[in-house]
């Protein structure tokens, strides 16, 4: 891996995910959970939970990168835009900086939906061999 | 930037990374002396560490830190001679 390097990976908010992570997890706040609740508030069904996407991070990082001996030593994440059940999200990543001496690496990502739109963006920090 | 200033500057950074107001470091400081200084935070110490001052470190400077003043005499000299 080195700088610069870009990644790309599609992933789907299906139902069993979402249903997965409420079943793992217990989060059923109406505004996942209640279609009502979430209309009165504004959007136009349930929201997903964002710390799913942290969950296609950590697939991305653990499965996708070209090697398998990586692991994520921190991770921050911005939610920008809500992201509704059955969505097709593309996972856009980047190497930002290679950090030679602790074998490190950043990665900067943003998640876009079907119409272009960045529903999420943030930064992980990964050791690795480089 | 002076060596002191280097120090000073790292105190933040380690405040900050490893949660604790009440780190003051020394020059003869060692992870032996700050109890949340351990494997895990000693990367993200360096990597803010680099951050901070845009310079990098070889894995034999890392390695061959005796204390926290070394690694601000490295740091000194990187700043000096770009």
């Amino acid at each position: 891996m080195k700088k610069g390097d870009t990644y790309k990976h599609q992933f789907k908010v299906t139902a069993e995910v979402y249903k997965g992570f409420i079943n793992v997890f217990g989060d059923k706040n109406p505004m996942h959970t209640d279609e009502g609740f979430a209309k009165e508030k504004g959007f136009p069904s349930i929201v997903m939970h964002g710390n799913i996407l942290n969950g296609f991070i950590s697939y991305f990082i653990g499965e996708c990168l070209p090697q398998k001996n990586v692991m994520i030593y921190s991770q921050s994440i911005d939610f920008k835009k809500p992201v509704f059940l059955n969505e097709e999200l593309v996972l856009h990543a980047e190497i930002e900086d290679i950090f030679e001496s602790v074998k490190s690496a950043e990665i900067k990502f943003y998640f876009e939906n079907s119409a272009n739109v960045k529903v999420a963006k943030g930064k992980v920090l990964i050791g690795t061999n480089l | 930037m002076n060596s002191n200033e280097i120090l000073s500057e790292c105190n933040k950074i380690f405040i900050d990374q490893l949660d604790n107001d009440a780190i003051v470091l020394k020059r003869e400081t060692t992870a032996n002396d700050v109890e949340e200084w351990d494997s895990l935070t000693h990367i993200q110490l360096v990597v803010a560490v680099e951050k901070q001052f845009k310079v990098r470190f070889t894995t034999a400077e890392i390695q061959g830190f005796k204390n926290v003043g070394e690694m601000c005499d490295t740091i000194e000299k990187k700043l000096s001679s770009k």
